[in-house]
């Protein structure tokens, strides 16, 4: 018997693939989970901090933990950039930032952070799907947003970091700096490293 | 028939490691830039069970027509997209069943890249031949 093609089983094979995506999504933990929506909609909801809260004097608030308050000779080192997310800046000076105790961020994958990370970075994977909700909680600390933030990937090409560095703008932060060459570069040095899924 | 479980097979292949791992797969998307951000996600998800249904459509012997179609179309959007970044010279990881970075130089990935475009025109003959042995044509001659 002569077969033409039936668009109808085309059609069942999308449909058939859709839901078992839909359904796959659903049952993803966490880390294995995507946003059906567009990966900036939820940080926007935050909406930029308030102008009177921005000048407001630097107080460091109790949930900052480990991150130390900024000297007004690092805050001039490293002016605020409010017309671009971030700047890419040197190892030299990423050093100096993390001896002056910054905040680190590292926009990798959660389980390439928990196989080493630099030792006190936070864990922000920026293809997570919550993620949206790091950034929130982040914004939602309180942190003073004119500290140096230097984010960080897998160097080369990777763009992670600049990808975070963009949802950290959209909530108000214009101090994230990109350490370029990245978390390779950082173990090359024999710099501290951290592992689990801890900072 | 070998075309076709062959071909299968290596749907079948393709598909698992990004279904277990769909942001991977969908960095790996995004790495093509060829695809508006809001389509990213949804793609990295749904693509990969057409992959495995086509893949095992083909394998079990069910459907083959339509599924050597829709695998031919898959083929053919994968060439379009390796082809277009290998013109304009932009270095990717091709996240075809592998969807963890490799960490290769540029150079490396761009004849990687001419690798994957000879593979997916291989492919496309076997969806070719599919098509040829289940057309309502060649089914009237024969039989």
């Amino acid at each position: 018997m002569a077969r033409a093609t039936n668009a109808g089983r085309v059609a069942a094979v999308l449909v058939l693939a859709a839901a078992a995506a839909a359904v796959s999504n659903l049952a993803a933990s966490t880390s294995r989970k995507l946003a059906w929506v567009g990966s900036y909609s939820r940080a926007l909801e935050v909406g930029p901090p308030a102008p009177e809260a921005a000048a407001l004097p630097a107080s460091p608030s109790p949930s900052t933990g480990s991150v130390a308050a900024v000297e007004p000779d690092l805050a001039r080192s490293f002016p605020p950039h409010p017309d671009k997310p971030a700047i890419e800046i040197a190892p030299a000076d990423v050093l100096h930032l993390y001896r002056k105790k910054m905040l680190f961020l590292d926009a990798r994958r959660s389980a390439v952070y928990s196989e080493g990370h630099i030792a006190g970075a936070r864990s922000f994977p920026v293809w997570e799907s919550d993620i949206d909700d790091r950034v929130k909680k982040l914004f939602e600390e309180g942190l003073d947003q004119r500290a140096p933030v230097v984010a960080y990937c897998s160097g080369g090409n990777c763009e992670d970091s600049h990808m975070l560095a963009e949802k950290l703008y959209r909530v108000g932060f214009d101090k994230v700096l990109i350490y370029k060459d990245g978390f390779p570069d950082w173990q090359k040095r024999g710099l501290p490293v951290s592992k689990g899924v801890n900072p | 028939m070998r075309a076709q479980i062959a071909l299968g097979a290596v749907f079948v292949a393709a598909a698992i490691p990004k279904i277990a791992d769909p942001p991977a797969f969908a960095h790996m998307i995004y790495n093509y830039r060829l695809v508006p951000g809001s389509f990213v996600n949804a793609l990295a998800l749904v693509m990969p069970w057409i992959e495995l249904v086509v893949g095992l459509l083909l394998v079990l012997g069910v459907w083959r027509r339509e599924a050597a179609l829709v695998a031919a179309v898959l083929l053919l959007v994968f060439l379009g997209a390796i082809g277009w970044n290998l013109a304009r010279g932009h270095a990717i990881d091709c996240g075809c069943f592998d969807v963890r970075s490799a960490g290769k130089t540029p150079e490396q990935l761009l004849t990687d890249m001419k690798w994957v475009l000879l593979r997916d025109v291989g492919l496309l003959l076997l969806a070719a031949q599919v098509l040829l042995a289940t057309s309502p044509e060649t089914s009237r001659r024969y039989s």
